[in-house]
């Protein structure tokens, strides 16, 4: 019980992590965008071309950080593939989306999103194969916290735990403290009166697919460090991260975060009482729980 | 609208046009080559993980049997088809291949939820004879029972029950009281964990829970606690590579023991090298038997040698003798209709003939006994394959475990032993 | 000659029962407004349905009742409506992403309940149908393809005819009225829950029709059939062929499922053989890409809605998404709520 508690907790956080970006883009452009789940697998692949380049260059990057299976290459290679993720999903913006938003409805960039997430996890597929992969051949092994009641800890999801946090407080200040985030925010409420006010569409667009580019490369790293990389990553994570931000309701980055860790404690929990292979059912009824009791989630406002 | 998108609308235009082009200049037989060539088809799922080495290993067979000189001296020619392990893209793949590429055998699918629409709506309805490398549900077996499969349909796959039998007598021999067990949530995995399970129960060893792993789960940390709080003596894993890396690293993040006993998909370099040998010194698997001669690495050095890694993997060695079968059968088939190839099959099955191994000097043998009309024994990477009335293989099985170089065989138990054993769980 | 006849004849089975699915979708998205997420779970419904109505008797598990197939046809179908009205009486006072995640868990939810309930529908064996009617006067399996062919044909046609009449009648107008403007309809003295629940039903069980028929063809029907893909492929073709117009729907379904198959079949026909292994993966690259562009082509899908109203100006073009997702993506002609 409390070791499922805690797992729920800190699955939960990478599910928060990915969750946050996800509705940062669903709410500022309006739309759900499903090749978020592909802008997570390139942050993760990206990182570990970049890691094995900088361990190339010198051996000192490859020690690993005390407790965790993080090295100092593997965070400078993050930092560089979250920029490159951003920039690459504000290309795709102007290659693909651009066009659609002003010439359709949310639902044809919805399905357009789906058809880029299709191409690039198949050319990921072809490039680095189609095999799972690891950062590091080490197992990080749980420490035990007590053993009776059973409880173990892993390090890394702590730092996760952790990450999410800083991520969570720090894009919260940004959006409610500074005048480059009211502008973001003016976008996604009135994108006519906050043309008006003389806030560049075009920049805040691309401002907000680099961070939703960024937040997303965060997520895969964080993912792919508990767990492992292939190209279907992105698309197995996507699911729960868009249920964890409809469960918080759409825009509310706390809501993000709390209902990744709702969707985690969730799925941990129900297997006391439920078999296992009725698992991925479970945070999608917990959305129709919460959905039943508050139809725009749990933070969400009616738009 | 603008003069941009107007000339973007052209440029959309004339791609469509020239790929509706492409459609029409290249018509199924454009790919025919100088020298006469025999069709087979094979639909298989090429854009999954698992089931790309299996089309790889398909294709190596084609490629050693044209080697040896081709089915009644043309070569051979597998027109590969994804199944996307969609049924629906899978059966229309299959169709098209019986209908546009007039094949007369088919190779595939994996899934039995493909395999199965593809035999009741396209090769037993068109007297296309098809060898399934994989699909393991005993569904088949019932259809076949019924005569709907008019003796078209084959599997290399060995009956799911020797392996759980063999399953619960490792794990019986090794004096285990208590046993976790995590199963793949598909067709072969529910049977295999019912089955394994309740030959457990029979020889009053305690299972203390069976936990069902779905694909593509974000996370297995749920499952593995809920089993590791049982604290099971040992673990039966009935899994495939991709999420047996992923559980059986969580497994042992969490200290969970290493006391594994492990199914014939896990037998793979991929599974070895992601979980990290150090930590599977213990583990022992089970699976079918390869042949009992001096040739018994025939299939295992040429494919090593093709490939620079050992033939392991789920359904690899089983691919292989599907194709092999079924190009053998073609040669001894006088005409190459699906059914009479179908029918050709018992002579290449045949216990009594002469044993002949698949490489390039055997596969010339073969064809020179078969055109003097004798039988012959192939003797497999699956090892000698005998099927029955219902298309379905027993084999004999072996124990393995993992060594630093790949695999290595721990004990073997013949037909009979295994027969034996399984008659003394039914009593 | 025969074979490629054969072969259109298979694959026009299949691209018209998914139209049928397209159709229930397009009553429900195009006409309604009614983001539905877990159109499987409806397909999956009549699928099942009908083999555990019409199948033989199981030995190992509940159903098989063997009864006679039309009565099994409308019994999947009707299973279909119930589960609708379960769904709908809970769901459909939720709105766009919302609703359509919330469909999409019962999408999963049932394909759990496939996958693992196996005395009920056999677990990921899946269950095995009936003789398939007619199947044994028939004989010869290409007259009998044929012959599905034209049944298929005439359950599309019925359809179709229904729903053209529906969306011309008075209740059709009303269906619009919600989509447009809720506020507005329910001053005008209508209950725009009970329509959306009536449309969601009514779309629903065409949907059901659809998987029943699926079932029926292939005698077959298992959890690897109600993968989440099939709610993007029906949503992808009614999308591209243009959603609010029938015959788009039929477009967008035959133009996709033939570049979604077709695409398969060319990339073999051309790639030399060592490439073969990864067509697979070439393939869905060209799916995708044939997708983009087609919306980049055509935004508004192949055959637009057509709407008899033009008295209002276009929406400023430079809004992100076009203002509110109140919207319905084919209702450009009317000004987005929040510019207002």
């Amino acid at each position: 019980m409390l070791q499922s508690l805690f797992d729920g907790i800190l699955v939960g956080s990478i599910l928060s992590l990915g969750a946050i970006g996800l509705t940062l883009i669903m709410h500022i452009l309006r739309f759900a965008n499903f090749s978020h789940a592909e802008l997570i697998s390139m942050g993760a692949y990206f990182t570990l071309t970049l890691d094995a380049v900088f361990t190339a260059f010198s051996r000192a990057l490859a020690s690993k950080l005390p407790m965790l299976s993080v090295s100092v290459s593997l965070m400078l290679a993050m930092l560089v593939a979250l920029l490159i993720t951003g920039i690459l999903a504000a290309i795709i913006d102007k290659l693909v989306f651009k066009r659609l938003r002003e010439q359709a409805g949310p639902l044809t960039m919805v399905f357009a999103s789906f058809g880029i997430g299709l191409i690039i996890r198949n050319v990921i597929g072809l490039v680095y194969g189609l095999k799972s992969m690891h950062y590091s051949s080490d197992i990080a092994f749980a420490m035990v916290i007590s053993s009776d009641p059973l409880l173990l800890i892993k390090a890394d999801q702590l730092f996760i735990l952790a990450l999410t946090l800083l991520v969570m407080v720090s894009l919260h200040l940004f959006m409610s403290r500074t005048s480059v985030g009211f502008a973001l925010k003016a976008i996604s409420e009135n994108p006519v009166l906050a043309q008006i006010n003389g806030i560049n569409l075009a920049s805040m667009v691309r401002l907000a697919w680099l961070l939703g580019g960024a937040l997303a490369a965060i997520a895969g790293v964080c993912y792919a460090l508990n767990n492992q990389l292939s190209p279907v990553m992105g698309r197995d994570l996507v699911l729960s991260l868009f249920a964890a931000a409809i469960v918080g309701g759409i825009g509310s980055i706390y809501g993000a975060a709390l209902g990744g860790l709702i969707v985690g404690l969730a799925s941990s929990l129900a297997l006391l009482i439920i078999p296992a292979g009725y698992k991925p059912a479970v945070p999608f009824l917990i959305i129709l729980l919460v959905l039943y009791l508050r139809p725009n989630g749990l933070f969400g406002e009616e738009r | 609208m603008n003069i941009r998108n107007e000339s973007r609308t052209r440029l959309y235009s004339s791609c469509l046009l020239f790929l509706a082009g492409l459609f029409l200049l290249a018509p199924p037989s454009s790919a025919q080559a100088a020298d006469c060539t025999t069709r087979i088809g094979a639909v298989l799922p090429t854009s999954v993980d698992w089931g790309r080495p299996i089309a790889a290993t398909a294709q190596f067979a084609v490629e050693l049997y044209n080697e040896s000189g081709g089915v009644k001296g043309c070569d051979v020619e597998m027109v590969l088809r994804d199944t996307q392990t969609d049924p629906k893209i899978g059966v229309d793949a299959a169709k098209a291949l019986v209908d546009l590429d007039k094949v007369p055998v088919l190779i595939g699918a994996v899934s039995s939820g493909v395999s199965m629409p593809i035999l009741t709506s396209v090769t037993a309805p068109s007297g296309v004879m098809q060898m399934s490398c994989c699909s393991s549900s005993t569904a088949f077996t019932d259809v076949a029972k019924e005569g709907k499969t008019k003796g078209l349909w084959f599997r290399t796959f060995a009956t799911t029950r020797n392996q759980a039998a063999i399953a619960a007598k490792l794990i019986k021999d090794r004096g285990y009281k208590s046993v976790g067990i995590f199963y793949k949530n598909d067709d072969w995995g529910q049977d295999i964990g019912k089955l394994v399970a309740a030959d457990l129960e029979t020889l009053g060893i305690e299972v203390t829970t069976s936990a069902a792993i779905n694909d593509s789960q974000p996370s297995y940390r749920a499952e593995v606690t809920s089993v590791l709080k049982t604290k099971p003596e040992a673990i039966y894993l009935a899994l495939y590579p991709t999420e047996g890396i992923s559980l059986v690293r969580e497994w042992l993040s969490l200290g969970g023991t290493q006391e594994f006993v492990a199914a014939n998909s896990l037998k793979s370099d991929e599974f070895r090298d992601g979980v990290g040998m150090q930590y599977l010194e213990k583990l022992i698997g089970h699976d079918s038997a390869p042949p009992r001669t001096d040739s018994a690495t025939t299939f295992v050095d040429m494919y090593t040698a093709k490939f620079s890694s050992e033939p392991n993997g789920p359904g690899l060695p089983n691919s292989f003798d599907a194709v092999m079968i079924s190009l053998l059968a073609m040669d001894a088939a006088d005409e190459l209709d699906g059914t009479t190839i179908a029918a050709s099959v018992p002579r290449i099955t045949d216990p009594a003939g002469t044993p002949i191994f698949p490489d390039v000097a055997g596969l010339k043998q073969a064809r020179e006994l078969l055109a003097a009309g004798e039988n012959i024994s192939y003797q497999g990477a699956t090892g000698a394959v005998v099927f029955d009335a219902n298309g379905d293989v027993s084999a004999p099985a072996v124990a393995w475990t993992f060594s630093e170089t790949g695999v290595e065989e721990a004990a073997y138990y013949p037909l009979a032993d295994v027969d034996a054993f399984i008659a003394t769980l039914t009593r | 000659m025969i074979g490629i006849i054969s072969y259109l004849a298979f694959f026009l089975t299949i691209a018209l029962i998914l139209a049928i699915a397209v159709l229930g979708l397009n009553l429900q998205w195009g006409y309604t407004g009614l983001f539905n997420g877990g159109i499987v779970a409806f397909f999956g419904a009549g699928a099942y349905g009908i083999i555990l109505l019409g199948g033989p008797e199981r030995i190992d598990g509940f159903g098989g009742f063997s009864l006679p197939y039309p009565l099994a046809l409308l019994g999947g179908i009707a299973l279909s409506g119930v589960l609708a009205l379960m769904v709908g009486l809970a769901t459909t006072r939720l709105r766009h992403d919302y609703l359509a995640i919330a469909t999409f868990g019962v999408a999963i939810a049932m394909e759990s309940v496939m996958r693992n309930a196996s005395w009920l529908t056999g677990g990921a064996t899946g269950l095995r149908g009936f003789e398939r009617p007619l199947e044994a006067i028939v004989g010869n399996s290409f007259a009998y393809n044929l012959l599905f062919l034209f049944f298929v044909l005439v359950c599309v046609s019925l359809v179709f005819l229904f729903l053209e009449i529906l969306v011309r009648s008075p209740f059709g107008r009303l269906l619009r009225a919600v989509r447009e403007n809720e506020r507005a309809a329910r001053s005008l003295g209508k209950s725009p829950s009970s329509v959306r629940l009536t449309a969601f039903v009514i779309g629903a069980m065409i949907m059901g029709l659809s998987g029943a028929l699926y079932a029926t063809f292939y005698a077959f029907i298992s959890p690897q059939d109600l993968a989440p893909i099939l709610t993007f492929q029906i949503w992808a073709m009614l999308i591209v062929g243009g959603s609010g117009n029938n015959l788009g729907a039929v477009l967008g379904t035959l133009v996709v499922w033939g570049a979604w198959v077709g695409s398969g079949w060319l990339l073999t026909a051309l790639a030399p053989t060592h490439l073969q292994l990864y067509t697979g993966s070439i393939q869905y690259i060209l799916v995708g890409a044939i997708i983009v562009s087609s919306l980049l082509w055509r935004p508004r899908g192949l055959l637009p809605e057509k709407l008899s109203i033009h008295a209002l100006p276009p929406p400023d073009p430079g809004s992100p998404g076009q203002g509110s997702e109140s919207q319905p993506a084919n209702s450009p002609n009317q000004p987005a709520e929040n510019t207002q």
